[in-house]
């Protein structure tokens, strides 16, 4: 019997080094089955509960599954499955990389099933026929590429690190009852209810199996698909504390503001469906982008490869589409196809069977829409303006919630994808993209300037740093742009969970200035945290400093190249500079200078290992993740090297000429982000740590400005006068539709009133009317023989009477 | 004196017809309307009758016809006297305004 274990482990790992791929579909699938044990568990328990008492088999289940006491086996058992995730993905990203390097020096043929593999889920259209191919094919599959390898890695380990933390952080959900100060009952209590230790780890499991599903995703389906689970999680862990009312409006607010994005997603997902008839990502790539040769191995005219191909109808032959570069329609382009026409001009052929082996067109600016919906979904899951304002709201969950929100899940989701759909992209949805992140950045780093809860600190901060990425993508910083989010990713963690600590630490106080001088009693978290803002700010040899540097240099060199898109170089390093300033007044403000409130100062604590073990993972993460041979220069980043390799073609065709500026204006760039982040340190270091002035005196003098920062641009309330509360007025209006208007003081009465003037009163006249007539009709059925007889009698005299006069 | 015709006999059925289904809508005795069906029964096979002696292709078919109403009769009249006995031993009585159990 063991040699058949054996034999089978044997089978079983065949199998792995057969597809390594399948690491990555494991590793996907692990934190799914923490999901659904959790889930089935919590759903037993429940279930047997009121039986415990009078049913011995359901006490058994009912104490075997933590009893009255929430289970701590299921989060430790979460936090073991995705370990082993981050466990099978350095694995994979090792073996990847090995292959990918074998593969260089010998070509195998292989080599591509290995990493990316799929299925078809369903089939619409014509299947007759051996040899036709369906017409349109929804399939799931996964596929590695570099960046997804990477990205996995860190979603595991930082997920890991979050879980680890977690452990520690929610431990007061462990205990019977839970008291939440927070909420205030209508008796002046507060309120009490059971830990929820187990739904924080479900849910948490949940969230990380959907964004590893989204990242291995090879087709844009299965990707709105985790797209709308990570929206839910989002909802349910910000929402996790849901009787306090702050919560739930922010997980309300959280998943709304999505919908909008996903509106425009699912837009984009059918213009994309209809004229491609595939939501694969090379596929996509394959009929938008120009191929260098065609099917006869003849080369396309250079000026054509890698470029979407536009043309116009011609006058006289409707169907023979001439190329020109600013035409009105863009060409798909079939798997076979000869180079030869493509000079003279194509033909459209308009049969959706024929997509695989003929030229069809779109309109350009359907193309455009396309992007922009995908972007418009892009920018709500990664929180751009003008979806930003539930970003900062979705503090309200757990800080664990909110640095696995903010590092690896939900925000990196977006701007994941618009590195991943960017051969979709044309030029146009680009520069709008590059305008959203430089207006994003900016506006969230000047609201991160003045407020004062420690996580609403980082959370602008976050909008900020995603603003860069989207700027970096828009530009033509493919690398930089994904590599900044790798970078981000840990040392964003890194400050939400140190964040997390000092919380923890003082008691739920999340007020900068209830803080300060708390180095002396947490001087791990201190020195952790110290790495992180270092890191975001962008100093030398820190892993932020590669990704930032190579940012602005891009968006440099673009402002240089376009001059009348200037503004996208100099908003870059402004923010670079808020940033120095917002980063070090949040570090200042907790650990140093004499404490604020004495109380909390005499009971604070550093943190248990569990929080602070992933603390310095994340710190050596944070410092040393993308340094690379050579040390000295950001595009030496090993990482970012990496990450270059499954950079798209269009990304070089399209920016070329700005790549190469950037190169050119490097240390420039360098220099000025260098100078504006010492600028902004230098400045809250004079205001925080020497005093040399009192930066009250600022705000006193300028209160105008400090009042629009602190209410973030009042962005909420325009959204409120201009969206939200004429919804509601509108919801309130139509909800009269449905109201019957009860007589005072006669509850009874009203329900069974029927006025017909509302809508449910409609319904149920209707439904009474039925009620009715059958009460008159049951009198027809009287039992008494002699009058059923006599209707029978005079029935039949009244049809032959009709009958005789139709005859007649 | 005029010569019987097909008339005759069929306003004779359409008159027994008449008493049959007045005596089932008036009378609240069962048995009276047994009787009731009984006449109506009847006035049908005068038709059949009078029909087979005046139509030429009918002459047989009408004369089996009437026999088999008469013996399908008798059957009938068997088993509505069942259900009438039994509704007697139930209710006491055979009025049939009483048998109103299973009104809606």
């Amino acid at each position: 019997m063991i040699v058949s274990l054996i034999e089978w482990l044997y089978s079983q790992a065949m199998w792995f080094s057969h597809t390594p791929g399948r690491y990555y579909v494991l590793a996907t699938l692990l934190p799914v089955t923490a999901f659904l044990l959790l889930l089935l568990g919590g759903g037993i328990r429940s279930l047997v509960r009121p039986l415990r008492r009078t049913e011995p088999s359901a006490r058994f289940l009912y104490y075997l599954l933590g009893g009255d006491r929430p289970l701590r086996a299921g989060a430790y058992f979460a936090t073991v499955a995705i370990a082993l995730s981050a466990l099978l993905a350095i694995v994979g990203l090792i073996n990847y990389l090995d292959e990918y390097s074998a593969q260089l020096q010998s070509p195998t043929p292989t080599y591509y099933a290995r990493w990316a593999e799929n299925t078809t889920w369903a089939s619409i259209g014509p299947t007759a026929g051996e040899h036709q191919l369906p017409a349109v094919q929804l399939k799931l599959g996964y596929r590695i590429d570099h960046l997804t390898a990477i990205l996995f890695a860190m979603v595991t380990v930082i997920s890991t690190c979050i879980f680890l933390f977690s452990l520690g952080y929610m431990r007061d959900e462990t205990e019977e009852t839970v008291t939440d100060h927070e909420v205030h009952l209508p008796d002046h209590t507060h309120l009490h209810r059971r830990g929820r230790y187990g739904r924080f780890f479900l849910f948490l499991s949940l969230f990380c199996f959907s964004m590893l599903n989204l990242l291995i995703a090879d087709n844009l389906f299965q990707v709105f698909i985790s797209w709308e689970l990570v929206g839910v999680c989002s909802y349910f862990l910000i929402g996790f504390y849901y009787e306090r009312h702050s919560a739930s409006t922010a997980a309300n607010k959280a998943f709304i503001v999505n919908r909008i994005g996903d509106a425009g997603f699912l837009i984009g997902l059918a213009i994309v469906w209809s004229y491609f008839g595939t939501f694969n990502f090379l596929e996509i790539q394959g009929k938008l982008r120009c191929p260098d040769s065609d099917a006869h191995r003849k080369g396309v005219p250079v000026q054509l490869a890698g470029t979407i191909l536009r043309g116009e109808r011609m006058a006289d032959q409707p169907r023979l589409v001439q190329l020109t570069s600013t035409g009105s329609l863009a060409v798909l382009i079939p798997d076979h196809f000869h180079a030869g026409p493509l000079e003279k001009g194509i033909i459209d052929s308009p049969d959706p069977l024929e997509r695989n082996s003929q030229f069809a067109v779109m309109p350009y600016w359907l193309l455009i829409v396309a992007g922009l919906g995908i972007f418009l979904g892009c920018a709500g899951k990664s929180a751009q303006v003008p979806l930003q304002t539930w970003l900062p709201d979705a503090m309200e969950g757990p800080t664990p919630v909110s640095a696995l929100i903010h590092a690896a899940t939900m925000v990196a989701a977006g701007v994941y994808l618009v590195g991943r759909v960017y051969p979709l992209f044309t030029p146009e949805v680009l520069l709008v993209i590059a305008y959203v992140g430089a207006i994003t950045l900016l506006i969230a780093a000047s609201i991160a300037l003045v407020q004062h809860d420690i996580k609403r600190v980082l959370a602008y901060s976050t909008v900020s740093q995603l603003g860069y990425m989207m700027l970096s993508l828009g530009v033509g910083g493919w690398t930089p742009g994904l590599l900044h989010l790798l970078t981000h990713a840990f040392f964003k963690a890194l400050l939400f969970l140190a964040a997390g600590a000092v919380i923890f630490g003082l008691h739920h106080q999340q007020d900068l200035r209830k803080m300060g001088g708390l180095s002396r009693k947490m001087p791990i978290t201190a020195f952790t945290m110290l790495i992180g803002v270092l890191a975001i700010v962008g100093t030398p040899f820190f892993s932020g400093w590669y990704s930032k540097d190579q940012i602005i240099g891009q968006a440099l060199g673009f402002g240089l190249t376009y001059p009348k898109h200037l503004l996208l170089a100099i908003l870059p390093i402004v923010g670079a500079g808020l940033t120095g300033f917002y980063m070090f007044r949040l570090w200042l403000l907790v650990f140093t200078g004499t404490p604020r409130d004495a109380h909390a100062y005499e009971h604070a604590h550093e943190s248990p290992w569990v929080m602070t073990l992933p603390l310095c993972v994340l710190a050596i993460f944070s410092l040393g993740i993308a340094w690379g041979p050579q040390f000295w220069s950001p595009e030496g980043s090993y990482v970012g090297q990496l990450i270059e390799k499954s950079e798209p073609d269009a990304v070089v065709l399209g920016f070329g000429k700005v790549i190469h500026a950037a190169h050119e204006h490097h240390l420039l760039a360098g220099g000025l982000a260098l100078a504006a982040a010492l600028v902004g340190v230098g400045i809250a270091l004079a205001a925080y740590s020497l005093r040399k002035f009192d930066i009250a005196r600022w705000q006193a003098a300028l209160p105008g400005v400090h009042r629009f920062l602190e209410r973030k641009w009042y962005f909420d309330e325009l959204y409120n006068v201009l969206l939200v509360r004429s919804t509601v007025m509108l919801a309130f209006a139509l909800s009269r539709f449905d109201k019957r208007t009860a007589a005072p003081g006669d509850a009874d009465a009203a329900d069974r009133r029927v006025d017909p003037s509302s809508l449910d009163g409609a319904f149920s006249a209707v439904g009474l009317l039925m009620h009715r007539a059958g009460l008159r009709l049951r009198e027809v059925q009287s039992g008494l023989l002699r009058r059923y007889v006599l209707v029978l009698i005079l029935t039949t005299v009244v049809m032959f009477a009709i009958l005789s006069i139709l005859i007649a | 004196m005029t010569e019987l015709t097909l008339t005759h006999f069929l306003v004779l059925g359409a008159f027994l017809f008449c008493c049959g289904v007045m005596c089932i809508t008036i009378k609240r005795n069962a048995i009276g309307i047994l009787m009731g069906v009984e006449l109506i029964l009847n006035s049908a096979n005068i038709n059949f009758v009078a029909f087979a002696r005046f139509s030429p292709t009918f002459q047989l078919e009408g004369q089996i016809f009437a026999l088999m109403v008469i013996v399908l009769a008798a059957g009938e009249a068997a088993v509505a006297l069942a259900i009438i006995l039994n509704f007697y031993n139930n209710h006491a009585t055979v009025d049939v305004d009483r048998a109103e159990d299973l009104k809606g």
